[in-house]
């Protein structure tokens, strides 16, 4: 079972990991900053260990957007950020887990202070006939 | 001899050459990177020198001799003599000729099944062991086929290499007692491999065949060497009988048919009769096991010229006995489903009211949808359209969500017109 993990974040200014620019994770005592990014790490590499992790991407800032809407009847490109929102996406990972129990645990091993994770089943092609 | 020739007769001849330098030498990965060597072999001196008359035998000794230099080179004599003589069967030194690939038992392919579903491994990796090494595929292939990137693929084969090479498993038949459990897992990974392939209406494709083709092939292969294991026979029989809907099932634009709908004259009447056969043979032996019940489910289905003519009574009896050896949400829906096609749809809503009342089922999409088609049925529409909604958002098949979401859509127009 395939899920996408969104990294919803406000690092100040851009960068990633978010963390290191987040400002709730900034204000945590020193070694609780380390040992969240240790326990980071270890999390991509059990991943990719696995063959549990199918791929993800950093993203650039929102600013760096380019958007497109259709106007009078064709597209009108404008510049990012496309939502006013306080947190933007700001990354993603494709990970294919064996239960949804799996990809919750991962989940929340992904979150630290000041972001929100959004774990998203993704869409099969398989169904059931019956 | 070229390319796909060569890749025929390594897919035939993997398993047979892998086993042989298995049985010489426990470790796993060792053996495949020596067969694989055999084989980079082969392509370079087979187009030139021709096919040897007995290529099986070719690539075991070729194998072989890669195998002990890659020992000499790898370790020091202290270090291969303590690896050896604890990975080795006792007549390792006093065994058959380097071509001989026949075992006491004549059954290399099930010893190596069982040791790529060995319970040590993941489910991942026992699926991409088997398509590795039983079916000699690339892993390109198998990862194609599993809609994930080849490394992906790649690090689940070489967990599982690992994991067996730590736990130093033996290349061996299990004993009487440990075989029905492993062989139980052998079957859970082939059906796997199975349903992966058919529940999918494209992309499944493995080279020149499918998933569901390959998973059939291994299954009768393990139905052939353990012929009365009844739920080997159980599986088969299942898969063919399922295998069989295959044309119908799928409408011109990929979109999934239901069963009620689907032509039933495009069902392969062939797989059918074999499915049934198979069936008939083992049930009256009553040891009547999961696959055997699902596989006898598919044969009512079968038997019934058109939809309407079903005997569901039937069907809800074989998913009352379903539910006592192997219980779970979806038996008991589908036995819901059952009582509720033949003693109505009143009846089906009260058999589902345990599961509706179960907080963890909330998020189990067949639930909605098949009160929905219920309520439907009754006319209750409004509670069907709230039932639809809610299984057209807990759905990730994609087929699936489309036809829930066109019923839906019809429902809400009819509502429309109608108020």
């Amino acid at each position: 079972m395939k899920y996408v993990i969104l990294i919803h974040s406000n690092p100040e200014p851009w960068g990633h990991p978010t963390s290191d620019f987040v400002a709730e994770h900034q204000a945590l005592p020193q070694e609780q900053r380390h040992a969240l990014n240790a326990d980071f790490e270890a999390l991509l590499t059990e991943l990719s260990d696995n063959g549990e992790l199918v791929g993800g991407e950093a993203l650039a800032a929102p600013s760096a957007a380019r958007l497109y809407r259709w106007d009078a009847g064709r597209p009108l490109a404008t510049d990012g950020p496309y939502s006013e929102a306080k947190e933007h996406l700001a990354g993603f990972f494709l990970i294919d887990v064996e239960t949804q129990e799996r990809a919750e645990a991962v989940a929340a091993r992904l979150i630290g202070p000041g972001e929100t994770v959004e774990l998203r089943p993704t869409m099969s092609g398989g169904g059931d006939d019956q | 001899m070229t390319e796909p020739e060569l890749e025929d007769v390594w897919r035939r001849e993997s398993p047979h050459v892998l086993a042989a330098l298995l049985r010489r030498h426990g470790d796993y990965a060792d053996c495949e990177d020596a067969a694989q060597e055999a084989v980079a072999a082969a392509a370079e001196q087979w187009p030139r020198d021709g096919v040897p008359d007995n290529p099986r035998g070719w690539l075991i000794r070729v194998g072989s001799r890669r195998l002990i230099d890659q020992l000499r080179s790898n370790r020091s004599r202290a270090v291969r003599e303590e690896t050896v003589g604890t990975a080795q069967p006792a007549d390792a030194y006093v065994g058959p000729a380097a071509d001989d690939d026949t075992s006491p038992g004549g059954d290399d392919t099930l010893v190596l099944l069982l040791l790529c579903c060995h319970p040590l491994l993941t489910r991942p990796s026992q699926v991409a062991l088997t398509l590795r090494a039983v079916s000699g595929l690339p892993t390109a292939a198998i990862a194609t086929a599993f809609l994930v990137p080849e490394p992906t693929m790649a690090q689940r084969l070489s967990r599982a290499r690992t994991t067996l090479r730590d736990s130093a498993v033996r290349f061996e038949k299990p004993t009487s007692e440990e075989l029905p459990a492993r062989v139980a897992a052998v079957l859970d990974v082939l059906y796997l491999i199975f349903n992966e392939g058919y529940a999918r209406s494209t992309g499944d494709t493995l080279l020149d065949t499918s998933l569901a083709d390959e998973a059939i092939r291994l299954t009768r292969q393990l139905h052939a060497y353990l012929p009365d294991h009844d739920e080997i026979a159980g599986a088969l029989a299942l898969m063919l009988l399922t295998d069989a809907r295959r044309a119908a099932r799928t409408d011109e634009r990929g979109d999934l048919v239901p069963l009620a709908e689907q032509d039933r004259s495009r069902w392969d009447a062939g797989l059918v009769g074999e499915g049934v056969a198979l069936l008939e043979e083992v049930l009256p032996h009553g040891h009547v096991g999961a696959y055997q019940l699902q596989a006898a489910i598919a044969a009512v289905h079968a038997d019934a010229q058109r939809y309407d003519d079903t005997d569901w009574a039937q069907i809800a009896v074989l998913y009352s006995m379903l539910d006592q050896v192997a219980p779970s949400p979806a038996v008991t829906l589908n036995r819901a489903v059952a009582v509720g096609m033949s003693a109505g749809p009143t009846a089906g809503l009260a058999a589902l009211q345990p599961m509706v009342d179960d907080p963890s089922l909330e998020r189990y999409h067949r639930l909605p949808a098949v009160r929905a088609h219920l309520l439907e049925m009754v006319g209750d529409l409004a509670e069907a359209e709230r039932q639809y909604a809610r299984a057209v958002e807990l759905t990730s098949s994609r087929p699936e969500q489309r036809y829930l979401a066109h019923r839906l859509t019809r429902l809400r127009e009819r509502g429309a017109t109608g108020r």
